[in-house]
């Protein structure tokens, strides 16, 4: 016996083709391009869910500056200047090379991030573990506890012309990894307290999944260095309203990041340059939902209405 | 007073460095600029801090505050460059070039011909290394572009691409069935199979043979494009009964809802092709010899061809006790703990210290290990790979699939958001150089299964890695996890059954030594 055969397998082996064929096994996934396909009612939601955050958005904001020490200067003159606070901060994007362990270390995030808020960071597989020790001391540890990891399947797209960043790039040399590499971690971290039963006005769980997949799709619409899905999964999950990006590293033309509606993007190299604490400020009371309740803090929230909650996963009672 | 010329420096220093001078890792700051600029310009005689920045100064008076300041009059930051202004002031200065000196203070230049020389000199020495121009560097065959630079990088190896090609010829292809995405065909057989033939799938556990024949049967219901599909292609048969309620979509669980007689929502039947088990047709068929047609061994055991793939072995034990150098040395380890995530399941779960405390050196000197995870044990995991010694090199993400080949979205509640995906880490021990590389992608696409039962691409993805015939290790294996190559220990696994001569000498040696005491 001395060749290869090939037989009919009664169950589909995505790895096995591969190596064969060159299909991705990820391309294999037969809802990439519309996630909720079957679940009319989860298709609804995500609509009602997208119209409400864009009526209450602020516009989009930019904030373009050299990373990552003036960064830091930056942030924490809106802190200590302009008192301001956002309930969700996302630090990093699709990209190798970034300062975000630095930005980590010396920005005084808890004082940045509000309670409840909920911190993104991206990383590679190669970065994870770096990261894994900084949010593992205690002094970050104290503060913010990881729910989730996310993760983002890139495609590598041999076709795109050395366009876009893969998240294996530059490693080609390496002992490491063994595989080649189509992911991208992104945690979802918290800080202080919410309750997933009673604090529906404050987060919505279960809308979204832990894994995204880059669609065929959205590789048409240009490469981008943030994937629109994250943001949503991000925008579903709070229903606060003050949300800033942080990317710690130029991005360059190739894979730009777009500015968006809602958000405050920190990067070197935003088209945008328009943000200004106290007009963001004013905006945020214009566009929010504004909520004494509780604390002494407001909150600014985007309003839910009937339909949603009607619409939206509820936790188990127990 | 400085002689205008002065000026000119500047603003060829200004031209030259650009942008430069305000970006990382200059970011405007002052004294550095003052050093660049007087290890440049050292005939400019201003060596240091103070004459540097009157100098500045009067330059900025000069063309109307062409440069922008933020910071401190101690330490000034320079952080934006107004070209215009300091064009004007160029074409201003440029003119004054050739008229005659009116005030000439400066010593260090006597003789006064020689000024356009002074110009050249300071831009030839901005030239010098390290500083290399970009025309210098496409004489040298080298185009800056960033495009090529990174294409460049991120080529494969020839090593790579031959490694590929190799494992390709080793690895036996398994086609699937491909599923079919036309509705139309999937509503067509639908109909011809449940409602005719008046079939309750949802009380009848109908059979492939069965759903085939009744194809048959009612050909003349469906059209001969939807009928000669059926035979090649998966269709996802839509289950209308009384209770189906179709606008509220799929149920979440499809196959493996427990209220099928009762749940409003959509549920599918799997029709698999007719000719599922025939072989290729022979033009796809791969003809290849697997261990002559290639001269690339790097990595290849010199025996290969001569040896035969060892029976499924497998011991059963409580691995918190058992020896593990009875078992000898492994190249791959695969384990799937049950994890103590405080979730009632059917098997004993482990304690994280008991399993950071097993002696996995004593299995492995060289090679890889993959370990399965889920939400909290994520951490634990990565830390108890760093524990026995491992670095970890890979992440491979299970993405689960559904019946109809779709990732889970719903259903999943009790979580922050809905889990679609596991994680299984991989850890390299040492350094081999047997090991196969970049392979396969960190990626597997397969559907779920009976609780916990993770996907078998995983056991071909190592062979790919480690070689066929490596030793292969499953700790906390069950009975459908024994497989040719590989040894499965565990206390989920029935019985005992070893082939290797060696292991089970060490075995009989262990029983007998705890019989005695
Ligand atoms: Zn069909
Ligand atoms: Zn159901």
């Amino acid at each position: 016996m001395a060749s290869t055969s090939s037989k009919w397998s009664e169950e589909n082996d995505y790895a096995n083709e591969y190596i064969h064929t060159g299909v991705q096994p990820i391309s294999h996934v037969r809802n990439a391009t519309m996630p909720r396909e079957g679940y009319p009612k989860l298709e609804k939601l995500h609509q009602l869910k997208e119209k409400k955050v864009s009526e209450h958005a602020v516009k989009p904001y930019g904030c373009r500056i050299a990373a990552h020490l003036l960064m830091i200067q930056k942030l924490n003159s809106w802190i200590t200047d302009h008192g301001l606070v956002f309930d969700v901060i996302m630090i990093g994007a699709l990209v190798e090379n970034q300062f975000i362990l630095p930005l980590l270390t010396n920005l005084p995030i808890q004082k940045l991030c509000a309670k409840p808020g909920y911190l993104f960071i991206w990383a590679t597989t190669q970065k994870i573990q770096e990261l894994t020790k900084v949010l593992n001391n205690q002094n970050f540890n104290s503060k913010f506890r990881r729910l989730e990891e996310l993760i983002f399947i890139q495609c590598n797209q041999e076709s795109g012309g050395g366009k876009g960043f893969g998240p294996e790039d530059y490693q080609t040399c390496e002992k490491v990894p063994l595989l080649q590499r189509q992911q991208w971690h992104c945690w979802m971290c918290i800080t202080g307290t919410v309750r997933r039963l009673t604090d529906n006005h404050l987060i919505h769980c279960n809308v979204d999944t832990d894994l995204q997949i880059q669609t065929p799709q959205s590789v048409h619409e240009g490469p981008s260095a943030v994937p629109d899905a994250m943001y949503k999964i991000a925008e579903n999950f709070s229903n606060t309203n003050r949300r800033l990006h942080i990317i710690p590293s130029r991005i360059g033309y190739n894979v730009p990041v777009r500015p968006r509606k809602g958000w405050v993007i920190m990067l070197p190299d935003i088209i945008l340059d328009n943000f200004d604490p106290s007009t963001f400020q004013k905006e945020l009371y214009e566009k929010s939902k504004v909520n004494y309740a509780k604390s002494n803090q407001p909150q600014f929230l985007v309003p839910q209405s009937a339909e949603i909650e009607e619409l939206r996963p509820k936790s188990p009672n127990k | 007073m400085r002689d205008m010329e002065e000026y000119i420096v500047f603003i060829e220093f200004l031209e030259l460095f650009q942008s430069q001078l305000v970006e990382d890792p200059i970011r405007g700051r002052m004294d550095v600029i003052h050093h660049i600029f007087y290890e440049k310009f050292p005939e400019t005689n201003v060596p240091d801090i103070g004459n540097f920045m009157s100098y500045v100064n009067e330059f900025n008076d000069l063309c109307g505050y062409a440069l922008e300041f933020e910071g401190s009059t101690v330490a000034p930051v320079l952080v934006n460059v107004v070209w215009d202004r300091v064009e004007l002031l160029e074409n201003a200065l440029v003119g004054t070039r050739n008229k005659p000196k009116i005030q000439q203070q400066l010593t260090s230049e006597p003789s006064s011909e020689n000024k356009e020389n002074k110009l050249t000199l300071s831009l030839k020495k901005l030239l010098e290394e390290p500083f290399v121009s970009v025309l210098q560097l496409y004489s040298k065959g080298f185009d800056l572009s960033y495009n090529r630079l990174d294409e460049l990088l991120k080529a494969k190896t020839s090593f790579s691409i031959l490694m590929t090609e190799k494992i390709k010829l080793k690895t036996e292809f398994k086609k699937g069935p491909e599923v079919c995405e036309d509705a139309n065909h999937c509503n067509i057989l639908s109909n011809a199979i449940f409602n005719k033939s008046g079939l309750n799938a949802k009380n009848a556990n109908i059979e492939q043979k069965q759903a085939h024949t009744l194809l048959q049967q009612n050909k003349h219901l469906q059209s001969t494009d939807a009928y000669k599909c059926s035979q090649t292609k998966v269709h996802f048969l839509p289950i209308f009964n009384a209770n189906t309620d179709l606008y509220l979509g799929d149920c979440s669980y499809l196959d493996t809802c427990h209220k099928l007689k009762s749940c409003r929502y959509l549920h599918y039947f799997t029709l698999k092709p007719s000719n599922n088990f025939q072989p290729l047709p022979a033009n796809e068929r791969l003809q290849r010899i697997s261990y002559v047609d290639h001269d690339f061994t790097i990595g290849d055991c010199f025996t290969e061809y001569t040896r035969k793939l060892t029976p499924p072995q497998w011991i059963n034990c409580d691995i918190r006790e058992f020896p593990f150098p009875v078992l000898g040395k492994f190249a791959a380890i695969v384990a799937d703990p049950a994890w103590d995530i405080h979730m009632s399941l059917p098997y004993g779960t482990w304690k994280d210290l008991e399993l950071m405390h097993l002696p996995m050196n004593e299995l492995q000197d060289e090679g890889i290990i993959l370990l399965w995870v889920t939400g909290r044990s994520l951490e634990i995991g990565r830390k108890a790979l760093t524990t026995w010694g491992y670095k970890i090199s890979d992440e491979l993400i299970w993405v689960k699939l559904n019946q109809l080949k779709r990732t889970i979205v719903t259903g999943r509640t009790g979580h922050w958001l809905n889990h679609s995906k596991e994680h299984l880490l991989m850890g390299l021990k040492g350094n081999p150089v047997w090991v196969n590389r970049k392979v396969d992608v960190d990626v597997i696409v397969s559907g779920t299964r009976e609780t916990s039962r993770k996907p078998d691409e995983v056991y071909d993805i190592v062979d790919r890695i480690v070689g066929k015939y490596a030793r292969k290790l499953e700790i906390f294996g069950r009975d459908h996890n024994v497989r040719p190559g590989w040894f499965t220990i565990g206390n989920q696994v029935t019985g005992t059954t070893i082939y290797e001569p060696d292991v089970q000498k060490r075995y009989n040696e262990y029983k007998e030594s705890r019989n005695k005491s």
